[in-house]
């Protein structure tokens, strides 16, 4: 149970965050660590609360992209300082999502933003990055677990490598044990349908609440 | 004994006479219809993307060969969005199948402290730049007494982006925005050039893209101090030329009381709804009578999923939607027409614009 003193940390933390104060959010995650806190209290009542506010702020239209890429960088900086400390009891079953942007494209703010949006919701984020062969996805997907596998674009000339992976994943008789969604500007629901995803999402927020409803997952319900 | 068999009504006006009428809201003989096929029209002639996108004479023969395949009303020369980048010094990747794009690990400006790296470039001269000028040209020469010839300038922030990241850039922004700033004022004197450019070879249009100019990215106020304010120059000097400026931004929810501001066109490609319009019927009565418009077809939709009869229906129900604009419309895709669409779908906007747009 944590003390007054510890809450006031998690606040203090929270609003460094939310603030895009990275330095400070280094600062108290170490002051944390020092006086001994319990790291993953730290981090969810601390750092994810605060991505979380900034994730509510922009979709309030108070904070934009600049703002929730910062917000998101200082809950990374703080996680690398507190990560270490989490004690073997925390919960470490994390539902896991892997994620990038598919071959020929190297456009990443959407996939940036739905990963934060999964991070802060507590899901394990495997993050492939840009321009990804898709075999890469499935064979991370395997490699680690995942439940989810989440394929971005900006392009229509690329659009078609989600498809490859929904083959991929036929092909090789495993399509029933991935989830796959798909997002980007020239996407629809149709086109997802189309190509035998399982879902689609226009926005970062609803991406996390779609991928609740494909592991079938409480809405409001943290993943771990 | 003859007999005379008419299938279509024959065009009453030239594609240029139908644009320029509709850009100052005179009701031309018919919607104009410029489905923005641009590096689909590689596919005409069979050449493969990365050479359409680097010899102007191939581009410029595909585009030729597009509007007699498809008949649009006007060209337009968007190249990529790494044209501008590339001459700043980004390298860009050219796949054989796609459009070319920045090879964002091995970007330009690698850390905050390189931005002064971004030095004038003359775009006369520059590899890409210099290429686009040459396609206007040769459009221009071959048929601009004809179909209009809409030319293309990146905006200054977005090149930055495409030399820095997209995401370190935006981060930039609040962390080092003087530096940014310096580079975005750099990168847009060349910008000014560039399009003088295009006018001096005979652009009927200029389109100016400042893609950030949308709520999906930017807060309005960062959008005018990051780009818009600066930005203003180039449609200035194009302007002073007596050649009309128009602006394309295909990003969500786009500041058009901004844009009107800062940018002042004639008129506005888009995809989407303006910013504080909930939908098209909104926007059409907010901004129809106040910008031309020209859009607003899903391209993704148009190129890939819909059906002929759907693409007639959807090009239908836009005309409709947009008669309160006066004759201020443009029957468009909201941005560029997929290049590995289907090009039928493109001819099929303008047998639509034929079918239900006339005045």
């Amino acid at each position: 149970m944590s003390t007054e003193t510890e809450t006031q940390l998690h606040l203090q933390l929270s609003n460094a965050v939310l603030e895009l104060e990275e330095d400070l959010a280094k600062t108290l995650s170490q002051e944390a660590v020092d006086k001994g806190y319990d790291a993953w209290n730290t981090i969810e009542n601390g750092l994810l609360d605060g991505v979380n506010r900034a994730g509510k702020l922009f979709d309030e239209e108070e904070y934009f992209v600049p703002e929730l890429l910062i917000a998101a960088d200082a809950m990374y900086a703080g996680l690398d300082i507190l990560r270490p400390h989490i004690k073997k009891n925390a919960p470490d079953h994390k539902r896991k999502v892997v994620i990038g942007v598919v071959q020929g494209d190297t456009h990443d703010i959407g996939k940036n933003l739905v990963r934060i949006m999964l991070e802060v919701s507590g899901f394990e984020v495997h993050d492939l990055g840009r321009d990804v062969p898709p075999q890469k996805f499935v064979d991370k997907a395997k490699e680690i677990g995942a439940e989810v596998i989440a394929l971005s674009t900006l392009m229509t000339t690329t659009m078609e490598r989600m498809r490859d992976v929904v083959q991929i994943l036929e092909k090789e008789k495993i399509r029933d044990r991935f989830k796959v969604i798909v997002g980007g500007s020239p996407l629809s629901q149709a086109f997802s349908d189309r190509i035998g995803a399982d879902g689609y999402s226009a926005k970062a927020a609803q991406a996390v609440l779609l991928v609740k409803r494909l592991l079938q997952l409480d809405p409001q319900a943290v993943a771990a | 004994m003859s007999v005379a068999i008419h299938t279509e009504k024959r065009e009453e006006l030239s594609s240029l006479e139908r644009v320029v009428l509709a850009l100052q809201y005179k009701k031309p003989d018919r919607v104009p219809a410029a489905p923005l096929v641009c590096g689909a029209s590689s596919r005409v002639l069979g050449y493969s993307y990365d050479r359409w996108s680097q010899d102007a004479e191939v581009a410029t023969a595909s585009l030729l060969a597009a509007q007699d395949l498809i008949g649009f009303d006007g060209f337009l020369t968007l190249v990529d969005l790494s044209v501008e980048a590339e001459d700043f010094g980004q390298e860009v990747i050219f796949p054989e199948r796609s459009t070319a794009l920045p090879n964002f690990d091995n970007p330009f400006i690698k850390t905050a402290e390189e931005y002064n790296k971004v030095k004038k470039v003359d775009p006369r001269t520059s590899r890409r730049m210099s290429t686009v000028i040459e396609v206007v040209r040769g459009l221009a020469a071959a048929r601009g007494k004809e179909v209009p010839v809409m030319g293309f300038v990146y905006g200054p922030l977005g090149v930055l982006s495409q030399i820095r990241g997209h995401s370190e850039l935006f981060k930039d922004i609040i962390r080092h925005p003087e530096r940014v700033l310096e580079a975005v004022r750099t990168i847009n004197e060349s910008l000014v050039e560039y399009a003088l450019a295009q006018v001096e070879v005979g652009a009927t249009a200029i389109v100016l893209d400042p893609l950030y100019s949308s709520a999906s990215v930017l807060r309005k106020e960062t959008w005018i101090k990051f780009e818009a304010e600066i930005f203003k120059s180039v449609a200035d000097a194009i302007r002073d030329t007596g050649t009309p400026v128009i602006v394309h931004n295909c990003g969500g929810g786009v500041y058009f009381d901004a844009v009107q501001e800062y940018i002042n066109p004639i008129a506005v490609s888009h995809a989407y709804p303006a910013y504080g319009s909930a939908n098209w019927e909104e926007h059409a009565a907010n901004w129809g009578k106040k910008v031309v418009t020209i859009g607003v077809a899903d391209p993704a939709k148009v190129g890939h999923e819909f059906s002929q009869e759907q693409v007639l229906e959807d090009s239908r129900q836009q005309i409709e939607t947009f008669k309160v604009a006066e004759g201020g419309f443009i029957l468009s895709t909201g941005c560029e027409f997929p290049p590995n669409g289907n090009l039928l779908s493109a001819a099929t906007m303008v047998k639509a614009a034929k079918l239900y747009g006339r005045y």
